[in-house]
């Protein structure tokens, strides 16, 4: 070996490298921005989790169960009025759990063990199993605590009264009751898939297509953009739609998770916004000068999209401005509408915000890509 | 015209690609636009074909406004590129059928169309084969095809003969003479600057401005030495023919092997005096090379 001919090589290739910018940039940014979103961002844990409560009790009792829970500073606690609208919180995704304490909180306090004359319940979403778990373990041994103690402190208001051992924490789980990862991982996996997939494959077709002439000649001929860019995305949309009907019956079939909503609707959904990742795919490529450079790209583009989209790790764990990043995503929509519809089995009216959302994102992006296909500066 | 730009001007930035250019070329007119790598002439097509939006300047083609109205042009004009465009993965008989969709070509007007286009290109073998696997000869006649497939009135070719044999080249210029002699415009970029003389006019751009724009001919007398004839005269026959030249108001100069004469441009009337002068003597012409043509203009930095 020529120790010369190796320096004199690698030379070469770091001036190559250092002198593309976009590559400098990939170096030095993606190391960061992984480390800042898979340590700081992403997280399954319960820290700053919003719990809903509601204290139906409102005694000194209550109160000091709930400045317990407020203390320990593991979740943001926000009241609420009854126990419907901790409900529609929970389903609505404001709230990640919730702690009811009954009316005759203070009285079972001083009941005889075993009678359970009071449940404090804890609910929570079952979809998001890993969190729901975690909080779900976390609150019902921090409430335990927190009731031994005030029976240890003598927290019932009445000196001398017998031990009040009367309460049980009760869990209650809406959707996905029996806490089954795999629809939560199956209705994520639509979204992983529809937006790395689509959005690679089209990110290279126009600049190839460019490279070899072809785009350039399309751009002569009477055809207008918009056919153009139908022209492109349709077949492919096409493709993907029974993409999406196979994975549906695989997960059926294979693992037993069915979507609990219209089969139907969610097909129509997912082809949809098919078309928005293809949409994306095309700025990207018609916006790169190589197909190397869309290829790249396209992973700094998806990773940011997959990962802050919820698919692997919930957003309300994110902090706030992480949060309304991924409210800009339109994988978190489409994410958000996948669940709702294999768990929760919801349909059109229950996620209007969510579909308006993705169409609003849709034809943003479909707007953009026909721009990008003008190429008339 | 059927092409008629005045002032076009496009800026990238601080940087001008296209500086102030004004051309005007007549239905049928082969048109050479030459240039260095760089100078300005893609550009120019690219704006001429509505693909690209001038900073300034007007452009008419075929009596449409194409700054205004550039997909109104698209079905007037064929296109090829330095690219042969012609899709991979199909063959070219899937090209053509594409191409044709495009320009609503199909059925009986499409085989009548195509039948005859494939007999004059000599494209009959290839048909079935794939662009990636014909030589490059037969691929830019496809090409050529395929842009003419819709009977446009003005073909641009963007270097079409980069990359092809000589005879291929040759081959490919009779067809687009041909192309020519049924009235269509022919605006063509080339850096085979021998293949000028294959064209009616020729315009050369140097850092976007237009330096001249001529007939092959006209571009000789202006930026060359001139033609070189040499004659091989008997030394008894010298004095004659050299006076009956002078008097007919060309410069003779005796060479130790002959003689040699230079014209500037071989009119017929240099030709005639020559022919009376050396009657009988064997006679040749040295073209100015379109080399040095082009090496004199962009040195010389003439304007047009």
């Amino acid at each position: 070996m020529n120790g010369q001919r190796v320096l004199t090589l690698m030379r070469r290739e770091a001036r190559a490298t250092l002198r593309d910018p976009f590559t400098v940039g990939m170096l030095v940014a993606v190391p960061l921005a992984a480390l800042l979103v898979f340590g700081f961002t992403i997280s399954a844990d319960v820290k700053g989790l919003v719990l809903g409560i509601h204290d139906a009790s409102q005694t000194p009792s209550s109160r000091r169960l709930l400045a317990d829970i407020e203390a320990n500073g593991q979740f943001k606690p926000r009241r609420f009025a009854d126990r419907s609208a901790i409900e529609r919180a929970l389903v609505g995704g404001q709230i990640s759990a919730a702690v009811i304490i009954p009316p005759s909180f203070d009285r079972a306090l001083r009941d005889a063990p075993g009678t359970a004359a009071a449940e404090v319940q804890v609910l929570y979403d079952g979809a998001e199993t890993t969190t729901a778990g975690n909080a779900e373990a976390f609150l019902r041994g921090m409430i335990g605590a927190s009731i031994a103690s005030l029976t240890a402190r003598g927290g019932a208001p009445q000196p001398g009264a017998a031990p009040p051992r009367g309460v049980a924490v009760v869990s209650r789980v809406l959707f996905n009751p029996t806490l089954d990862g795999t629809p939560y991982m199956v209705a994520g996996t639509f979204g992983f898939v529809l937006t790395f997939l689509t959005t690679l494959i089209t990110a290279v077709s126009i600049v190839n297509e460019r490279l070899q002439g072809t785009f350039e000649q399309l751009q002569v001929t009477p055809a207008t953009s918009l056919e153009i860019f139908l022209g492109k995305v349709l077949p492919l949309g096409g493709v993907f739609a029974v993409d999406v009907g196979l994975m549906v019956l695989a997960a059926g079939v294979i693992m037993g998770a069915w979507p609990n909503g219209s089969i139907p609707f969610f097909i129509a959904v997912s082809s949809f916004y098919v078309l928005t990742s293809l949409a994306l795919g095309l700025v990207i490529s018609a916006t790169s000068s190589s197909p190397a450079e869309a290829v790249q790209k396209t992973v700094l583009t998806s990773i940011p999209l997959v990962q802050l989209s919820g698919f692997a790790f919930p957003i309300r764990n994110m902090p706030l401005p992480v949060q309304w990043v991924a409210e800009i995503f339109p994988a978190t929509h489409y994410i958000r509408v996948s669940r709702a519809i294999y768990l929760r089995g919801e349909g059109p009216l229950e996620l209007l915000p969510e579909l308006a959302m993705l169409l609003v994102f849709g034809l943003l992006l479909m707007g953009v890509a026909l721009r990008s296909m003008e190429a008339r500066a | 015209m059927i092409i008629s730009a005045r002032g076009l001007t496009k800026r990238f930035g601080d940087f001008v690609a296209v500086d102030d250019l004004t051309l005007g070329i007549e239905p049928g007119t082969i048109f050479a636009f030459l240039g260095a790598n760089g100078s300005g002439k893609s550009t120019t097509i690219r704006m001429l074909i509505g693909l690209l939006k001038p900073t300034a300047g007007q452009i008419e083609l075929d009596g449409v406004d194409v700054i205004r109205h550039p997909r109104a042009v698209r079905d007037r004009i064929g296109y090829m590129g330095q690219k042969v465009s012609l899709y991979q993965g199909l063959s070219l008989r899937e090209n053509v059928e594409f191409y044709a969709g495009l320009v609503s070509l199909s059925g009986a007007a499409l085989e009548q169309r195509w039948g005859a286009l494939r007999e004059r290109f000599e494209l009959g073998d290839a048909e079935a084969e794939r662009p990636e696997n014909l030589p490059a000869g037969i691929r830019q006649r496809a090409g050529l095809a395929v842009a003419t497939l819709h009977q446009p009135r003005v073909l641009f070719l963007d270097e079409p003969t980069a990359g092809v044999d000589v005879h291929n080249r040759a081959v490919f210029w009779d067809l687009i003479q041909e192309e020519a002699g049924t009235g269509v415009t022919v605006f063509v970029t080339t850096h085979f600057l021998e293949e000028v003389d294959y064209c009616d006019r020729a315009a050369f751009i140097d850092a976007g401005k237009l330096l001249v724009d001529a007939t092959p001919e006209e571009l000789r007398r202006r930026y060359s030495g001139g033609y070189r004839i040499r004659v091989g005269v008997a030394p008894g026959a010298l004095e004659p023919a050299a006076s009956a030249l002078r008097a007919a108001g060309y410069t003779w100069c005796a060479e130790a092997d002959g003689s040699e004469l230079t014209i500037e441009a071989l009119h017929p009337a240099a030709l005639a005096a020559l022919h009376s002068a050396t009657r009988g003597a064997p006679v040749s012409i040295d073209q100015p090379a379109m080399a040095d043509v082009f090496r004199r203009l962009v040195s010389a930095g003439a304007p047009p």
